[in-house]
């Protein structure tokens, strides 16, 4: 049954967002907020804003019990969760399902199996995705050279019981391994005390791909490209881009076929992502993970798709099936998003909240700005320190870097400092412009260089 | 929360807790008293003026209420006239808002009713979990603004006691 009245679990941009487009679709709107949040965009967008309680998260947007109350009480018969926050708590759904709201988002007995690391890569090994090459528990040295040399060096060797990189070891070849493990075995049994060790794949230089998918609930799943997100400080990316250019075309295919399968091997419904780990020099790509919502970075695939997937995610959770085929899905061109964060970079990307006092955003062709700011909006501390998403999109990578260093100078931001500088400075960086980084490129490349220049 | 607690329904009790993510639970009841908390520092942070019947959190503590502005949807208590020493009691959080313990029973007050500090007003339920507001001051209840069964919002002003 199509949804009526939609609530919305979330706040920021994406609260503003999903607004938007169920008021597309002719649903009504009831934007949850704290209190820190009752004057925002998505507040005055939206047909009703109901206060959950205090600023905290924890009391207000972390509280299932009082989100579903507050859905149920404003008479709202779907929800949608957003990313973050409780996005891919399966007790969200299954609360909602208690009370017959429809959830825009998987089942929770999928979001339970792919937020389980182990279950997760024993779905994807069932459904024939390429997983990173390891082995299982390494007994001896010489077991650790034969692995070695099946695996393909260079190998890392890792305590069972490890983390932390602990217990941790680097072999670029077969004498490597064998030292290795000696080496490794011991620093486990003094950190953990268990000396068991296995073997995976090292790749030093890996890029972060990630397909987009949308699946019926019944099998069917579809996916819109892929996104290279490679530009990543401590795990968060700042730049994503569809499609990865540094990959081939025989590839490409194989990648979305990989994601595909899985994903309908669990009879995946609603809007999720897979992430791959990306092996230039091999090409090669091996399964990380499944995000079961959607993603900060989703518009990058609207954009070279001409498809809204939050419209399709709506909905799919009112009982409708998949609104193209495959062969409608027609990708051109290409899409650069870069997040603005309400952060210091001179100041170790210190979060600065506080209120804009102007915000004048780029415009034209081929620029999108998703964001709930505007002059005089307060950023509140109590959150994540993104304002904002601006997006571009051009024939070729090339034009489309240049269309947002165009759009990045003609943004005009004050009261609080952003990484809109930064961006600006990243892909104007040759590496960049060449497509030659990888995940820990901005950490061990460019943010160096860029540290010096700026104090 | 009716009826006494065995040990059963405590265990069940314990199990809903922890699996919850509630913060903080207390639970009065004639001469049996249970409180539990998550936070290593609850002992000392445990409402001791008015301890509340059934708390889950957030708890109403002023800090929580006090500076919270009135929310645009609901009747604000500032076109109200008030009188002197008047002070708005305002929703700890959002929730359903019940003016008596259970179906049929009482109110817990009326306009005029004199209450202390710690008498129960309304109770506030999220999700079959109940919370006692209670009088932070002594005095009248001047004025009620929301009907029996309603949903409240964090901050929705409830009450308008006049301070003895």
């Amino acid at each position: 049954m199509a949804i009526k009245r939609l609530f919305i679990a979330n706040r920021g941009e994406i609260a503003l967002r999903i607004v938007r487009a169920a008021q597309a679709l002719n649903i009504e709107t009831v934007v949850a907020v704290s209190d820190a949040d009752r004057d925002t965009a998505a507040a005055r967008q939206a047909d009703r804003a109901v206060v959950l309680g205090p600023a905290a998260a924890a009391k207000s947007y972390l509280d299932p019990r009082l989100i579903v109350h507050a859905a149920k009480e404003s008479g709202c018969d779907g929800l949608h969760p957003g990313y973050g926050f409780l996005s891919e708590r399966a007790i969200l759904p299954r609360l909602c399902a208690e009370h017959g709201i429809a959830f825009v988002g998987p089942e929770p007995d999928v979001i339970d199996t792919l937020g389980d690391k182990l279950r997760a890569r024993a779905m994807a090994r069932a459904a024939g995705v390429p997983l990173v090459p390891g082995s299982d528990c390494v007994a001896s040295a010489a077991d650790a050279r034969r692995e070695g040399d099946r695996i393909g060096y260079p190998v890392l060797l890792k305590a069972s019981a490890g983390g932390g990189g602990r217990g941790m070891v680097i072999a670029n070849n077969g004498d490597e391994a064998e030292a290795g493990f000696h080496r490794a075995s011991a620093e486990a049994v003094a950190a953990f005390g268990d000396g068991t060790l296995f073997m995976e794949r090292f790749v030093p230089e890996a890029r972060h791909v990630e397909v987009q998918l949308m699946g019926d609930g019944k099998g069917q799943v579809l996916h819109f490209g892929e996104r290279d997100c490679s530009v990543q400080r401590r795990y968060q990316k700042l730049i994503e881009e569809a499609p990865c250019a540094a990959m081939s075309d025989d590839l490409r295919a194989q990648l979305h076929q990989s994601a595909v399968a899985l994903a309908a091997s669990v009879n995946y419904r609603n809007a999720g992502t897979a992430e791959f780990l990306f092996d230039v020099q091999r090409q090669e790509f091996y399964f990380i993970e499944v995000n079961a919502r959607i993603q900060v970075e989703h518009p990058v695939s609207e954009m070279i798709s001409g498809f809204d997937l939050v419209q399709e995610q709506i909905r799919i959770a009112g009982g409708a099936g998949l609104s193209v085929a495959q062969q409608d899905v027609v990708l051109s061109g290409h899409a650069i998003e870069c997040r603005i964060n309400a952060e210091d970079a001179s100041r170790d990307f210190l979060p600065s909240p506080g209120r804009v006092t102007r915000w004048e955003p780029p415009q034209g062709e081929g620029i999108r700005l998703d964001s709930h700011m505007s002059a005089g909006a307060m950023i509140p501390p109590f959150y994540d320190s993104m304002v904002g998403k601006l997006i571009v999109h051009a024939a070729t990578r090339a034009d489309a870097i240049a269309r947002l260093s165009a759009a990045i100078d003609d943004f005009v931001v004050e009261g609080v400092p952003t990484t809109l500088d930064l961006h600006r400075a990243i892909i104007a960086h040759p590496d960049f412009v060449a497509n030659r980084i990888h995940t820990r490129w901005l950490e061990q490349v460019f943010l160096p260089g860029f540290g010096k220049k700026a104090a | 929360m009716s009826g006494s607690l065995f040990p059963d329904a405590l265990k069940q009790l314990l199990e809903e807790f922890s699996r919850s993510g509630i913060r903080e639970l207390h639970v009065r009841k004639a001469d049996f008293e249970l409180y539990l908390s998550t936070d290593p520092a609850a002992g000392r942070s445990q409402p001791v003026a008015a301890p509340p019947a059934v708390t889950a959190a957030p708890s109403p503590t002023p800090e929580a209420a006090a500076p919270a502005a009135p929310p645009p949807a609901s009747a604000s208590a500032g076109s109200l006239d008030l009188p002197e020493n008047a002070v708005v009691i305002r929703a700890p959080n959002l929730g359903t808002f019940y003016r008596a313990p259970k179906p049929g029973a009482a109110n817990y007050v009326e306009i005029g009713s004199k209450v202390k500090t710690g008498d129960e007003l309304s109770l506030i339920e999220v999700m079959k979990l109940f919370t006692a507001l209670r009088a932070e001051e002594d005095g009248t209840i001047h004025a009620i603004l929301v009907e029996d069964g309603a949903m409240v919002e964090g901050g929705q002003p409830l009450f308008v006691l006049v301070r003895d």
